[in-house]
């Protein structure tokens, strides 16, 4: 028996609905048609009148599961692509992130979010949108990389009082499986060490996780041994579990799918350095995709985005200095 | 009776001053809460300022047709304390900037801010590659254990252009431990520092012998008996007052002369070297300074040297002879360009030309040890040769 | 002291249409001296930042508050002062939330017209347009999904939010779901300085609810008695099942877009037109006319307002302001997750 990384997420939907009659799905073909990418199948059938089909209207969804939140229910909204929630931001941003800071009144809604590339998807079914919400205060952006992960962090996304940025990654959708799902988890906000080592730590989040663990597979037979920490959850990030492998370590290579300019990376190389200096034996170094929208064609989207072979590369010349 | 002051408010948002164009009331009036005072101009649009309490106008401050900032006091209304305290006013309060007057001040004790800025303020290296770069990892485990880059001297660097590694210094710490280590004393640091800090300039040293019978003579019929070095001290002072020059530092691309002729006499104590100085050698002659010199030479040896016979001297003397050496290249201090040494006098052969054979004298070596950016050899022999001939005539020193 | 409106019936008898008139014409008075005392106040450099008053769309704003029960729900825009305080919205409240109390409900992290008590119906805008009203959508459905019969709820706009899009998600939205959603629409001619030519060109506001699949009612807002008419007819159709109402009222905006705003560029014509008559003044004339008041009762009515206010904005001044040193700075309510990273 195995379980996809989609189906993880369509589990754990459904154990909230069944668990907390607050809950709700309300997003664009989340009903009868199961969703783009099947998330929800069968969940409209089995949970009559809570799994609701939305127009295509980004702004008015978003703004709807505010107020049903106000109005103490537990929504999760499904955004069909991520790219598509530029047209809900105002309303994330500007209503939900600030809501709780404004009036005391907490807003606990769960924003799926399918991101992340996949081969043909193109400048506008590929985006990584993790940064600019973390960058609001108010939201809580996770990044799970693990099947089990993407059940247990949606749980507990349901479960949080506040705004949650859930980044699904499309790649992982079926290309990810477990034997089974987990009975517990790590919590939001700890950060899990993928791999131990003690030659270099490479940071990673969402899918560069399984990336950064090929390029330490390729490494290891040329003698080093690299520490691979998927952040699980980007905002909160755990700076702690970073800082103590570099401690182990002294080399930092930092990787994301996303641009360079600004995001996961240079934040944690900027925690790093200004929190952890004297733990740094070489320059930190980071990894991100080219400052480009995302390209289309296969040819040049393999070239876009970081591989296991250009990590490794990387940190060899980190390893090598 | 107390005062409120009367504030240019914020009249939009990017509004920074504006113009007065007519006071509505005069000095001496009774206004109520709200009532307009005067009319001001922004390049937006005319508007009113309006009272904040009921009271009566003291004066304002400010001028027709005049521009005043936002925020700027623009005059005084005297205000029954009562109502000051049903508003929330403050009485006599300087301008604000246009706030609504409720901001509390930082605690004047300071020490309540939970805001703390992001940069800690850990200074950026300049990049430096290849063997002598030292990561901040490095530096960081440096300064824990007190080391230097003098200390990785003996460490091979395996990374990059040969520099030290953490994982080589680690090894090296670690290989040290295998070995015996015993403390090394507060003194032995210090002139660790010292040396290493001299190293970096390119030294050199040259050399005369010279002629110790007259000079033993008058010793042996002074009383009390001056040290070797003295003689040395006095000769050296007379020759740099004579010409300071090459006892002046380099700092970039100045030379810095000395402006008193402070001379210090190296004395061994205790693991280390310690430096008195006799102040202003070439004003007093030998005979006067006997017994300051034997007194600071006590002083040293015990190590209660006072802290005004320490320091900021313009050279140094040493007599490494007391060790049977004949000849050395002492290391200047690092804040100074010369150091002058004396080795053992020894019987030897001298040929007397006159005498047409070697006569039998005392003789000692004379080094001049000196920072070669400031002099040369030939200024440096000079300066030797002059000392030399100082020291044949010991009692005109 | 001020009366919290409690299960209002529709306009259906002489005694009702009395009550509610006096009641309206109180919170009417009442929003307008606030309002004036506000602006004075701007003017004395006391308060921080913008003041937008509701002059001239008092009638309008009084007879949504007056219409409406409690447990309904109300999102209230820029203008609606009167609204507001109809609602429930206590006159200290409105004063500290001018005057930075810390006190106040949006504790000096948000001021002026953005307040509200979303636990209460009453919701806090934000600045962008049209964005409140999805949120209304969404508490009508999730009072549908637990099963609360007969709410309502008022989504206060201008003309100008007609041009967003979060007005035309959210209308159509409501419209799919039926919900219980009441759509007022100030349309005071001007959005700051933009006239409505520019913002619409369709003839009438009330043509784009055919678009929508939703009722359409037109109001003089200049006349409470039209409003509490016509607000209450729209809000009972919609408590009934009938699904969004839209209501388009004309009016004018008698004042700037802020205090900050002389509105010079309002066209004359326009403000001596019917459409420029100062409701306040147009209802108090028909309370005298109706004989529901006289001279010396609106002296001592409006002798009381003056007080109420003058109490309120003295006590909110005489407030501490929030201190920045023992904030708690934590934007998100689940503490253990707030990031330690920054320690403030």
């Amino acid at each position: 028996m195995s379980i996809t990384y989609l189906e993880a997420i369509r589990e754990a939907q459904a154990h909230a609905l069944r668990d907390d009659p607050r809950v709700f799905i309300y997003g664009q073909d989340v009903g009868v048609f199961g969703g783009a990418f099947k998330a929800t199948k069968n969940l409209a059938k089995e949970f009559p009148g809570r799994v609701l089909d939305a127009p295509i209207s980004e702004d008015a969804i978003m703004g709807l599961a505010i107020g049903a939140a106000i109005e103490g229910m537990r929504p999760i909204i499904e955004m069909q692509f991520a790219d598509f929630s530029t047209v809900g931001f105002n309303q994330i941003v500007n209503q939900a992130a600030t809501l709780f800071w404004r009036t005391t009144v907490p807003c606990p809604i769960t924003v799926r979010l399918p991101m992340g590339g996949t081969s043909g998807g193109g400048p506008f079914h590929s985006q990584c949108m993790e940064t600019i919400y973390a960058h609001y205060p108010g939201l809580i952006v996770l990044t799970p990389a693990t099947v089990e992960d993407a059940y247990s962090m949606l749980l507990e996304a349901v479960a949080i009082d506040d705004p949650v940025i859930f980044c699904e990654h499309k790649f992982l959708y079926y290309h990810l499986k477990a034997e089974k799902l987990p009975s517990e988890a790590l919590p939001v906000g700890k950060a899990r060490i993928a791999r131990e080592g003690r030659d270099m730590t490479i940071v990673a989040y969402s899918a560069m996780v399984h990336e950064a663990l090929e390029a330490a597979k390729e490494l290891s037979p040329e003698g080093w041994e690299v520490e691979v920490v998927d952040l699980r959850s980007v905002k909160p990030l755990d700076t702690d579990t970073v800082m103590a492998s570099v401690a182990r370590t002294g080399r930092l290579l930092c990787v994301g799918e996303a641009w360079p300019w600004g995001g996961v990376t240079a934040e944690v190389i900027a925690r790093v350095t200004s929190e952890g200096f004297g733990l740094l034996d070489v320059p930190p170094q980071r990894l991100n995709a080219k400052d480009t929208p995302v390209p289309y064609h296969p040819n040049l989207w393999t070239a876009h985005r970081p591989t296991a072979h250009a990590i490794a590369d990387a940190a060899r010349k980190l390893l090598r200095l | 009776m107390p005062q409120v002051p009367i504030i240019m408010p914020q009249l939009g948002e990017s509004i920074a001053e504006a113009n007065i164009i007519n006071f509505l009331v005069k000095a001496g009036d009774t206004v109520e809460a709200g009532q307009d005072l005067l009319e001001v101009e922004t390049n937006k649009a005319s508007m009113t300022v309006s009272s904040p309490c009921r009271g009566r106008i003291e004066k304002f401050t400010v001028e027709l047709n005049k521009s005043y900032a936002v925020g700027a006091v623009l005059g005084q209304i005297e205000v029954a304390k009562e109502e000051a305290a049903r508003l929330g006013l403050e009485i006599s309060a300087p301008a604000r900037t246009g706030d609504a007057g409720h901001v509390s001040k930082p605690d004047a004790n300071g020490g309540r801010s939970r805001v703390r800025p992001t940069v800690r303020g850990l200074p950026v290296p300049a990049n430096a590659a290849g063997a002598s770069y030292l990561s901040p990892r490095l530096k960081a485990r440096m300064t824990e254990l007190g080391l230097s880059a003098a200390d990785l001297a003996g460490v091979a660097g395996s990374g990059a252009a040969g520099r030290v590694t953490i994982e080589d210094f680690e090894k090296f710490i670690a290989n040290l431990e295998k070995q015996k280590v015993s403390q090394a004393s507060p003194m032995r640091v210090a002139v660790a520092d010292a040396m290493r800090r001299s190293w970096t300039r390119p030294l050199a040293t040259v050399g005369l012998p010279a002629q110790l019978d007259a000079l033993l003579a008058h010793r042996k019929a002074s009383n009390p008996k001056p040290g070797p070095a003295l003689y040395a001290l006095r000769a050296l002072a007379i020759a740099l007052s004579e010409n300071s020059a090459p006892a002046g530092r380099l700092v970039g691309n100045k030379i810095v002369h000395p402006s008193t002729i402070d001379v210090g006499v190296a004395v061994e104590a205790e693991d280390g070297v310690l430096v008195p100085v006799i102040r202003a050698a070439d004003k007093k002659p030998l005979k006067e300074l006997v017994p300051y010199y034997n007194e600071l030479i006590e002083l040293a040896r015990a190590r209660k040297l006072p802290p005004e016979a320490t320091g900021g001297s313009i050279a140094t003397v040493t007599n490494y002879g007391t060790f049977g050496l004949v000849w050395a290249t002492p290391i200047p201090l690092p804040e100074q360009t010369l150091v002058l040494g004396m080795g053992a006098g020894r019987r030897m052969p001298h040929w007397d030309e006159a005498k047409g054979q070697f006569v039998p004298i005392m003789e000692g070596y004379l080094t001049l040890s000196f920072d070669h950016r400031v002099l040369d050899g030939g200024a440096a022999g000079r300066l030797l040769q002059r000392i030399v001939a100082l020291m044949n005539k010991p009692e005109k020193l | 002291m001020l009366q919290t409106v409690l299960d209002t019936k529709p306009m259906n008898s002489l005694a009702s249409a009395r009550d509610a008139h006096l009641t309206a014409y109180r919170f009417m008075l009442l929003a307008r001296v606030l309002d004036d005392r506000f602006a004075a106040l701007w003017r004395a450099g006391r308060i921080h930042g913008g003041v937008f008053l509701s002059r001239g769309q008092e009638a309008l704003s009084a007879a949504i508050g007056v219409s409406l029960k409690k447990g309904d729900v109300f999102a209230p825009l820029i203008r609606d002062a009167a609204g507001r305080l109809a609602f429930g919205e206590s006159v200290l409240d409105a004063a500290r939330t001018y005057l930075g109390s810390a006190l106040g409900p949006m504790r000096g992290r948000d001021g002026n017209v953005h307040r509200g008590k979303p636990r209460e119906g009453y919701l806090p805008m934000i600045s962008h347009l049209g964005a409140m009203i999805s949120v209304v959508n969404g508490i009508l459905l999730a009072r549908r999904f637990k099963n609360i019969p007969g709410t309502v709820g008022v989504a206060s706009i201008g003309d100008g939010a007609t041009s967003t899009g979060a007005f035309h998600e959210a209308l159509n939205q409501a419209a799919i779901e039926k919900l219980p959603l009441v759509l007022v629409v100030a349309d005071n001619q001007y959005a700051y300085s933009t006239p409505t030519s520019r913002q619409f060109a369709c003839k009438d506001l009330t043509d784009k609810a055919v678009g929508y699949g939703v009722e359409a009612h037109s109001v003089d807002g200049t006349d409470l008695t039209a409003c509490l008419k016509v607000v209450g007819n729209a809000i009972a159709r919609a408590r009934e099942g009938h699904g969004p109402q839209l209501v388009v009222a004309t009016l004018l905006r008698l004042c700037g877009h802020g205090e900050h705003d002389d509105a010079n560029y309002i066209d004359l014509k326009i403000k001596k037109s019917p459409v420029g008559r100062d409701c306040l003044k147009v209802a108090g004339d028909f309370l005298l006319r109706q004989k529901w008041a006289d001279a010396a009762s609106l002296k001592t009515l409006r002798d009381e307002v003056l007080h109420e206010v003058e109490e309120a904005v003295a006590q909110a001044q005489r407030e501490p302001a929030p201190d920045p040193f023992v904030e708690e700075w934590r934007a998100i309510s689940s503490r253990h997750l707030s990031e330690t990273h920054e320690e403030v």
